[in-house]
Formats: C-alpha cells, sequence, structure tokens
C-alpha cells in the first residue's frame, strides 16, 4: 500500500505543510520588519564625517591621543563628529552601542545646527558596571525621519578588549 | 551470513548500493570542505595564537576523511571483517572529533575564561545534556535508535555544526553591521544569519543520517528523534560559549559567576528542549515525514517544509527577544520563564503534535503487522505475543517477569527478541507502504534469526 487517501502520513505531510506555511508567514513578518527599519532610501552625497575616536578625559571632557580602533576596558573613549558638511534640512543624531545593542552615549537628535557644539560623543560605562562591556562597540551618525533612525551617514567601528 | 548475527535494523542494508548514497557522498564532501575552509580562514585572518592553532582543523578533516574512507569499505565486507573497520572508522572519526573539541571550539571560543572556567562549564553541561540525549531517545517507545547513532547525531551538532556555521556568520554579521542602521533591523538581519546556516548546518547530520543509515530512520519519529539529539549537542557547545563569554565580562565586575550560572539555567534547564532541540526536531520531522512520502516531490516539499519552519522557529527568537525585556527586579525570574514559552512554546507544541501522530501511527502500524505476521504461522511472532509487543508497557512487565525467573541474562534475552520481532514487523510495514529496497529474504532471515533469539530467550 502506498500513500494514499487515508493514509495517516498524508495527515502528517498536510499538518506539515500547514506548519510551513506558518512559517512563510513568520518570515515574511521578519522581511518587512527589515525594510521597515531598514528602508531603501538614501540621501546622495550626504555623508557625515567621524574624526576618530580617541581617549577621553571625563573630567575636563576633552580627548586625546592618536585616533584608535581598539581601547582596554577600563579606558574612556569618545568620538569626534564634524557635523559641518550635513543640510540644516536633517534631523541627525550620534550614538555609541555597545556589543550587546544598548546605547551608552548619544547626542541628538536636532539639526547639524543645533548639534554643531556636540562634537564631542562619549561612550559611556552602563550604570551599575566598574568597566566598559567589551566586544564590539558601533557608533552612528544617522539621519532621523519621524523620530526614527532610518540612514547611517557616518560610522565607525571601535573593539574593547577584554 | 552467519547463522547468529542480531539484526537490529528494520531495513536491512540493500545488496545494491541506492544513489542516495552518492548523495550523502556529495554533502560529505561539501561539508569537509567548508570545514577546512574554516580552518584555512581561522589561520589567515584570526589573529591570535589560538586561531593559528585551527590550522589542526586539518589533520582532523584527514582524520575525517580516513575514517570515512574506511567506513565505506566496511560496507562491502563479511560481517567480522565489517566490525573490525568500523571500529577503526569509529576510533578515527572519534579522535577527530575529539581534536576538533578540545582544540577548536573549547579552546577557540572559550579561552577567554580560561581552561578551568571553560571546564567547569563544560562538565556542568554534561548531566543536564545527557538527561535530554536519554529523555529524547526514550520517546520512541516501539523502536529505540541506537545510541551510537544519537550520540554521532549530538556529536555532529556540537563539534561540527558549529564549525561550519563560525565563518558563514562572522561574515554575515560583519557586513551587516558595517551597512545597517543598529536596531530591529540588523537584529533582524542577524537572526536570518542565524537561523538559516545554524539550521542548515545541524539538518545537513540529519539528512545525512535519513541517506546513510535508512535501516534506522523509519519515520517521523526517528527523525524527530535525531533533530532533536543534534540540537542537543549543538546547545551544549553553544551553552558552553555562552558561559565562558559572560563569566569573562562579568568577573571583572565580580558578578562572572552569576551571568555564567544563568547562561547554565537559561539554555540547559529552561532552553534545553525549548530551543536548538525544537528546531532541528522540526527538520527532522520533516525529513521522516519525508522517509514516508510516495513521490520525490512530495519528499522535497517535506524536507524544504521542515527547514523553513525550523528557520522561522530561530529567527523568531533570536529577532524578536528584544521586544520582550526582562526587568532586573525579581519579576524577571517570572519574565525569563514566560518569555521562553511564549516564543518558543508554540514550536515545541507543534514538535510534540507531530511526535504523537507519528507515535499513534507506528504504533497501529506495528499492532496491524505484528498481528499479520502471527496469522502467517511462522512462529516468529505468535498469535499469544500480539498484545504484549504491541504495548511498552506490557513488554516491559514480560520483561520484568523474565527478570524474575532467569536474572538479567533472562531479562536482555527476551528484549532482543522483542527488538527483533518489532523489527520484523517495521519491515513488514515499509514493505507493505513499498518504501524499502531490500529483497524479501532479507525478511526471511530476520525470522530465522527470531526463531533463534526465541530459542535462546526460553525460560
Amino acid at each position: 500500500m502506498a500513500a494514499g487517501a487515508s493514509d495517516p502520513v498524508r495527515t502528517l505531510y498536510r499538518t506539515l505543510l500547514a506548519y510551513g506555511a506558518f512559517a512563510i508567514l513568520i518570515l515574511a513578518a521578519g522581511v518587512a520588519e527589515y525594510v521597515h527599519f531598514e528602508p531603501f532610501t538614501s540621501s546622495p552625497g550626504v555623508h557625515a564625517k567621524v574624526v576618530g575616536v580617541y581617549a577621553y578625559d571625563p573630567a575636563s571632557r576633552q580627548t586625546s591621543g592618536p585616533n584608535r580602533e581598539r581601547f582596554a576596558r577600563n579606558e574612556q573613549f569618545a568620538a569626534i563628529v564634524d557635523w559641518s558638511g550635513l543640510p540644516q534640512s536633517i534631523t541627525v543624531e550620534a550614538v555609541w552601542y555597545d556589543s550587546f545593542e544598548n546605547i551608552v552615549g548619544s547626542v541628538g537628535p536636532g539639526t547639524p545646527d543645533e548639534l554643531r557644539d556636540q562634537t564631542i560623543v562619549p561612550a559611556a560605562v552602563p550604570e551599575g558596571l566598574k568597566y566598559h562591556l567589551p566586544g564590539q562597540y558601533i557608533f552612528a551618525v544617522e539621519r532621523l525621519d519621524h523620530g526614527r533612525p532610518v540612514e547611517v551617514l557616518g560610522r565607525r567601528v571601535v573593539d574593547v578588549e577584554r | 551470513m552467519s547463522a547468529y548475527t542480531l539484526r537490529t535494523a528494520a531495513n536491512p542494508r540493500p545488496r545494491n548500493r541506492p544513489a542516495r548514497y552518492t548523495i550523502a557522498a556529495v554533502i560529505g564532501a561539501v561539508v569537509i570542505l567548508i570545514i577546512a575552509g574554516n580552518s584555512l580562514l581561522d589561520y589567515v585572518f584570526i589573529d591570535t595564537i589560538p586561531a593559528r592553532a585551527t590550522l589542526y582543523g586539518l589533520v582532523a578533516v584527514a582524520l575525517i576523511a580516513l575514517g570515512t574512507y574506511i567506513q565505506e569499505r566496511a560496507l562491502n565486507r563479511d560481517p567480522i571483517t565489517r566490525r573490525r573497520h568500523l571500529i577503526r572508522a569509529g576510533v578515527l572519526l572519534g579522535l577527530a572529533a575529539m581534536l576538533w573539541l578540545l582544540l577548536s571550539d573549547l579552546f577557540l571560543f572559550a579561552q577567554a575564561a580560561g581552561p578551568v572556567v571553560a571546564a567547569v562549564c563544560a562538565l556542568a553541561c554534561v548531566p543536564t545534556t545527557a538527561f535530554g540525549l536519554w529523555v529524547v531517545r526514550r520517546i520512541d517507545r516501539n523502536e529505540k535508535e541506537p545510541w551510537r547513532l544519537v550520540l554521532v547525531a549530538a556529536a555532529w551538532g556540537a563539534v561540527v555544526a558549529t564549525s561550519l556555521v563560525i565563518w558563514a556568520e562572522t561574515f554575515w554579521d560583519t557586513i551587516a553591521a558595517n551597512t545597517l542602521v543598529p536596531g530591529p533591523g540588523l537584529d533582524a538581519s542577524n537572526a536570518f544569519s542565524a537561523g538559516l546556516f545554524e539550521e542548515l548546518g545541524k539538518g545537513a547530520a540529519v539528512v545525512l543520517l535519513f541517506l546513510v543509515m535508512r535501516n534506522e530512520f523509519d519515520d517521523v519519529v526517528d527523525g524527530i528523534v535525531y533533530g532533536a539529539a543534534v540540537g542537543l549537542g549543538f546547545n551544549f557547545m553553544e551553552s558552553i560559549t555562552y558561559m565562558t563569554n559572560l563569566y569573562s565580562i562579568f568577573s571583572p565586575e565580580g558578578s562572572g559567576g552569576i551571568a555564567a550560572g544563568f547562561q547554565w539555567y537559561a539554555r540547559q534547564v529552561l532552553g534545553l528542549f525549548m530551543g536548538h532541540a525544537t528546531y532541528t526536531a522540526l527538520v527532522g520531522a520533516g525529513i521522516g515525514i519525508a522517509r514516508q512520502l510516495p513521490s520525490r516531490r512530495q519528499k522535497v516539499i517535506a524536507i524544504i517544509a521542515g527547514f523553513l519552519v525550523a528557520i522561522a522557529a530561530h529567527f523568531s527568537w533570536d529577532a524578536w527577544l528584544t521586544f520582550f525585556p526582562i526587568e532586573t527586579s525579581l519579576f524577571g525570574l517570572v519574565e525569563v520563564h514566560l518569555r521562553t514559552v511564549v516564543m518558543t512554546g508554540p514550536f515545541t507544541a507543534g514538535v510534540i503534535v507531530l511526535l504523537a501522530m507519528g507515535l499513534r501511527n507506528e504504533s497501529r502500524a506495528l499492532y496491524a503487522q505484528l498481528r499479520k505476521e502471527a496469522a502467517v504461522g511462522a512462529g516468529a511472532v505468535l498469535p499469544a505475543e500480539v498484545d504484549i509487543l504491541a504495548s511498552p508497557w506490557r513488554r516491559f512487565g514480560e520483561r520484568l517477569r523474565a527478570l524474575d525467573k532467569g536474572g538479567f541474562g533472562a531479562y536482555v534475552r527476551l528484549a532482543r527478541l522483542q527488538t527483533a520481532q518489532l523489527d520484523l514487523a517495521m519491515e513488514r510495514w515499509h514493505r507493505e507502504r513499498r518504501e524499502i529496497d531490500t529483497p524479501l529474504e532479507a525478511e526471511q532471515e530476520l525470522r530465522g534469526e527470531i526463531l533463534t533469539l526465541r530459542r535462546r530467550a526460553a525460560f
């Protein structure tokens, strides 16, 4: 007897197909989420200049030393942004994300003109901790649309070593 | 064929090797190429001494290749020579696996916390994973899969699947981190990466078992067992990686042990069955259902559907985890459990539904075949044994009676007889459904063996 109309394996097969249809809905929702938060729009020619990432002194609120890509956990660091090249018609913010994608520092949102005095953006140690969490930190200058980040105009990635 | 060879398979190996072995060889070759490529990439791009040590991976690949070759040779030998070749192949494959395990995963991934912490984390995960494998094997109440295959499946999940996905996920995630807007879009991208690559890496093991060990892969129940075993193995290695990673992150803050302990609980207790075990069981369910479908088209659709469901289940957890934030208060402990149940529970329930349907089908089919076999009057199954053999509890009761009357030896002999009788019923079921590519005489040989076992089991 091969699998026929009354074959219980066919019932299993149909159940699996129903699961498969549900799976396609989930994956479609994932694609929709991706497109919503990562729209296929861009501002041609608009780039924010991230001057660099430097050691930072919280007391004096000044950076020092060379532009670096690696920091120790007990070192403080900050990015410097040059807002001058950006058009005034857009809303932007600069954000530090730690290796768990938590926001650990930001300036904005506002127009580039409003943010022109806030060129130093430090990454803060999370509350309750003594040191930075290790891993890859992303510094992103984002363009906002209706309060939502839709485009990264400038980016730096640094490693905080263990 | 020797007069007494215990046949544990429902579907003995065919005399002419089917085309599925060629497919399996191609998949195996691809896996070996990816593993070798991973080792070279580790060596070239990761600028640490442990990473450079991953060149050992090529040695492991050589051992795997040699072991596979010897295993292949064993297929055409007489039983004694075959056994010798299989042992040699097993030793070589075991060595390769151990090399991988010790030097790649534990050393490379767990180096941050140091070898002692890595060893403690690994030891903490052994009892829970062993319990998981024991439960998974027990659920196949009619015909338990051999431990060697269940352990091979778990080892694949722990060692091979983790190694297969490293670079694919690393490349994807690095590109995403450098191009996408951090936030839900990036989360979704990384979740697609994890769901796709990890389920393909784990699922390859179940596909290979389906292709090569067809005689031990009967239906959806077996698929779920092997799939869950692969998932438990993967979860074992991932648990160690996360525990050591979080330990190294939080130990300077004085809370490394708590962070590692929480990971252990989340992955080895709460998520033991509701995580990778569920995802890969869904892959296995698709392959198990394909095993019994008549047309090639339906088989392919069933296998793809199984993979799709597994990828979607994995994706939904990784992508939408942040939508269920956990408070830092005591209520957070409740939330952790609720989150797992709400997000993964439905998929685990889906596996349980397929398992229950599969077990019911299997039980009914075996009962019908046992009755037919008893009616033949060949003596392999007696009419009075049918109801006993059809019930796991009554089979167990009979074995206890044997234990009471004849000791442990009698228990074991009766267990072997019952296993062989159920194998015969399974063989008949597959033959009736035209799902078998062995000659009819194999079934007759099995009857002869049952009669021999019956004489030995007499008490």
